[in-house]
């Protein structure tokens, strides 16, 4: 997708050619960014789709020799807040203080969330196959647990339970190979 | 417990804080928050436990950002061919071509709208692509158990146990893990991993912290900590008990304790600092902002755990009286083909056939199989299957139109790849197999035509097809006793699997999978006596478990008599 790019065409185009590449190499980086400060991926979808329009609309405020994720991290968190304010009587949605020190906050850490994806891309390799294939599938969008769990004849709580411990375990090891073994 | 106080500063937080810094509530508020189940007040102490705690906040990124990772491997792992491939197809033998799935596709919602704004259709299309490849229809159910056998205390027993409205319940022989532990009446024994043993009744909440802490938040409990366990911390309002190795009463209600020590000594520890031993025969009660006070003795009721006993054996008792008399009538029921229930009688080598009119040709024989506890301890037998060589041997003659396998059975382990349950010796035409996958799954199967080779596994007995069901055991159900049916119903051209009397799977019985006259003839229980290949992991299949009642039918039942089956046999405590 971001080989031959065309150079003949005007430059409204090739702003936007622009736009794409960027937005399409960050977009996994910025879902995770909003996931962190809203309750559900589909909340962090919808306020992506929100952030994209905004960022494309103020495209040409962008300076191409800057950084464009903190950029766009600004852009999506104002748009979360924005779509806090809308939800807000939804009980899980962060408290207006909350959401913005997280959003600060991770901010500052996107080199981590890099380092933890490759960690967690070498976690899950080495989980046993079955338990990949089961944290996998549940994690599909479309697929609820509790069918999942009816389906494997065993009770919905029971399968929460084996999720739970599925991802914990992924992130101990995803902090084990992060982090430093001292504590600080 | 609580993870470091790093300054919040404007840079980078020192990588420091990990998950397990973090305390078990903190952890469950993580996990429920995720999963969208956290309830309103946690989720208020959650916010507020984050704005002062940058530890929670650095963990919490970290665990949001994992979940949106694995949403993004999921997606991967969907779109590349073989990402999700399904050990359910896993035969016997390699499956026939063609052969439809045996577990149920699973549906996915339709697309879900997304605001497409002109200059983003780049954006829609790529979900959309992503979505019609998940969308094809392959993607079925795969393996999903796993061994899980964590945790640090076990729910041994329970006594007319009910819970609370928004909660699973848990089973007798459940493993309990860092959680809350709710219980709305009745009686729970847990043990703990250290030794200590906790006597609780409802309503009670108690936060298991480890096999060392627990956190009585309500109820009433009683603790018997054996000198192993010294040092088990139990939170009690405004106060934290330490056991010196003693038998102590502790009951919440509405924030106020009262605690009492039966035997030994305990140290109480008030939140201002203060501490305090009381021993044997001496009582506190903990008043929330109050110093501790002594109080008298013997006026507050603690679970005891010798009622207790007695109302158990009373249950089981009641329990097997009822079984009793169901197996009664059952075994006049002319449908049944044979019937046992591995009841030791003296030194007898042979466990008898229970139908009636008498067949005394049927006698089951025992060959290294042990006697060894049923499903109520102290007044039924059953069989155990552990060793190799153990097996029950059986000699069934005749023809008939269908089977209804029905036991009880207590899985230890799934050692072997194929576990057996019931299964022909030669595996001849007609002949069937009834048995457990180290998967979980059950299987049944009976041979369509031994003359015929079975396309794609040359070395395999015949022409037949295994039905599987989807995974209904894992290691956390190890030792638990539980139901287990399998019909094979030519009539209806059907197969289906049940679990404790549920149906967990059925399945069609193709036309050239088709046959109408079923045969046992030599089989047994527990094993299989001729396998046909010698590759030990595929030919040894004793059971590691036991099994303490067994019912062959030459009819289909249906789910209805399957549930009543359960129902009659069942033990209320499990």
């Amino acid at each position: 997708m971001e080989n031959d790019a065309p150079t003949d065409k005007n430059a409204e185009d090739s702003n936007y050619e622009l736009f794409v590449r960027r937005f399409t190499h960050h977009e996994p980086d910025l879902r995770r960014f909003v996931r962190s400060l809203l309750p559900t991926h589909t909340d962090a979808d919808e306020v992506l789709q929100q952030t994209a329009i905004v960022i494309w609309r103020k495209f040409d405020q962008y300076d191409p020799d800057t950084n464009f994720m903190k950029w766009a991290c600004v852009i999506a968190r104002f748009e979360s807040l924005a779509y806090r304010r809308k939800m807000a009587r939804d009980r899980l949605v962060f408290r207006e203080d909350v959401l913005e020190l997280m959003a600060d906050e991770g901010m500052e850490e996107l080199d981590s969330r890099n380092l933890e994806h490759d960690a967690l891309e070498s976690c899950l390799l080495a989980m046993p196959e079955k338990q990949r294939e089961l944290i996998t599938l549940a994690y599909t969008p479309g697929v609820k647990v509790k069918e999942l769990a009816e389906e494997a004849g065993s009770s919905a709580a029971a399968f929460y339970m084996r999720l739970k411990r599925l991802r914990r375990q992924l992130m101990e090891c995803v902090e084990a190979k992060t982090q430093p073994q001292e504590p600080a | 417990m609580r993870g470091g106080k790093n300054p919040t500063t404007g840079t980078r937080l020192m990588n420091s804080a990990r998950f397990n810094d973090l305390t078990p509530e903190e952890q469950d508020w993580l996990d429920t928050y995720l999963d969208g189940t956290i309830e309103p007040d946690d989720f208020a102490s959650l916010q507020d436990r984050m704005l002062e705690n940058p530890a929670l906040r650095e963990v919490m990124r970290r665990y949001l950002a994992l979940d949106s990772f694995l949403q993004n491997e999921s997606l991967d792992a969907a779109e590349s061919p073989g990402g999700a491939a399904s050990p359910w197809l896993d035969q016997e033998t390699p499956p026939v071509v063609d052969s439809a799935p045996a577990g149920k596709i699973i549906r996915f919602p339709k697309l879900v709208p997304i605001a497409a704004a002109a200059g983003l259709a780049f954006l829609l299309g790529t979900i959309v692509m992503q979505w019609t490849s998940r969308n094809d229809g392959s993607f079925v159910q795969t393996d999903t158990e796993e061994p899980s056998a964590q945790g640090f205390a076990v729910l041994e027993r329970l006594f007319e146990a009910r819970w609370p409205e928004n909660s699973a319940g848990h089973r007798e022989g459940t493993t309990l893990g860092a959680e809350v532990f709710q219980l709305a009446s009745g009686t729970a024994e847990i043990q703990f991993f250290s030794g200590a043993t906790m006597t609780v009744e409802g309503p009670a909440e108690i936060l298991l912290r480890s096999a060392w802490e627990a956190d009585c938040r309500e109820g009433s409990v009683r603790m018997q900590v054996p000198p192993a366990a010294r040092g088990f911390k139990l939170q009690a309002p405004s106060t934290e008990i330490i056991d010196l190795g003693t038998e102590f009463g502790l009951k919440v209600r509405d924030g106020k304790g009262h605690v009492e020590v039966f035997d030994g000594e305990i140290e109480v520890r008030h939140e201002d600092g203060e501490k305090q031993l009381v021993t044997k025969g001496h009582a506190l009660g903990l008043l929330p902002d109050q110093p501790v006070a002594a109080v008298k003795t013997g006026e507050v009721n603690f679970p005891n755990r010798d009622q207790f006993d007695s109302a158990a054996v009373e249950q089981q008792r009641s329990d097997f009286e009822r079984w009793t008399s169901h197996r009664d009538s059952l075994a006049r029921d002319d449908r049944l083909i044979a019937y046992y229930t591995f009841d030791k009688e003296g030194n007898s080598p042979l466990i008898p056939n229970l139908t009636l009119p008498p067949k005394p040709g049927l006698d089951g024989a025992i060959i290294l199989a042990e006697p060894v506890a049923g499903r109520w301890p102290e007044l039924k037998s059953a069989l155990e299957f552990r060793r190799p060589g153990s097996r029950v041997r059986v000699n069934i003659p005749g023809e008939y139109p269908a089977f209804t396998f029905a036991c009880w059975v207590r899985i230890d382990s799934l050692d072997r790849w194929y576990n057996a349950l019931f299964m022909g010796d030669g595996y001849e035409t007609g002949e069937p197999h009834w048995q457990i996958k180290n998967t979980g799954q059950m299987m049944l199967s009976v041979m369509v035509d031994d003359s015929k080779p079975n396309p794609g596994a040359p070395n395999d007995a015949g022409f037949h097809r295994v039905y599987y069901s989807p995974p209904m055991w894992d290691l956390s159900m190890s030792g638990q006793w539980m139901h287990l049916a399998s019909v094979f119903d030519p009539m209806n051209r059907e197969v289906c699997h049940y679990v404790n009397g549920k149906q967990i799977h059925h399945q069609e019985i193709e036309d050239r999978f088709f046959i109408e006259t079923l045969r046992i003839g030599n089989a047994e229980i527990g094993n299989w006596g001729r396998p046909f290949r010698e590759d030990p992991t595929w030919a040894i299949r004793n059971l590691n478990g036991r099994m303490d009642e067994l019912a062959i039918f030459q009819v289909a039942l249906s789910p209805p008599e399957i549930a009543r089956l359960y129902e009659q046999s069942r033990s209320e405590r499990r």
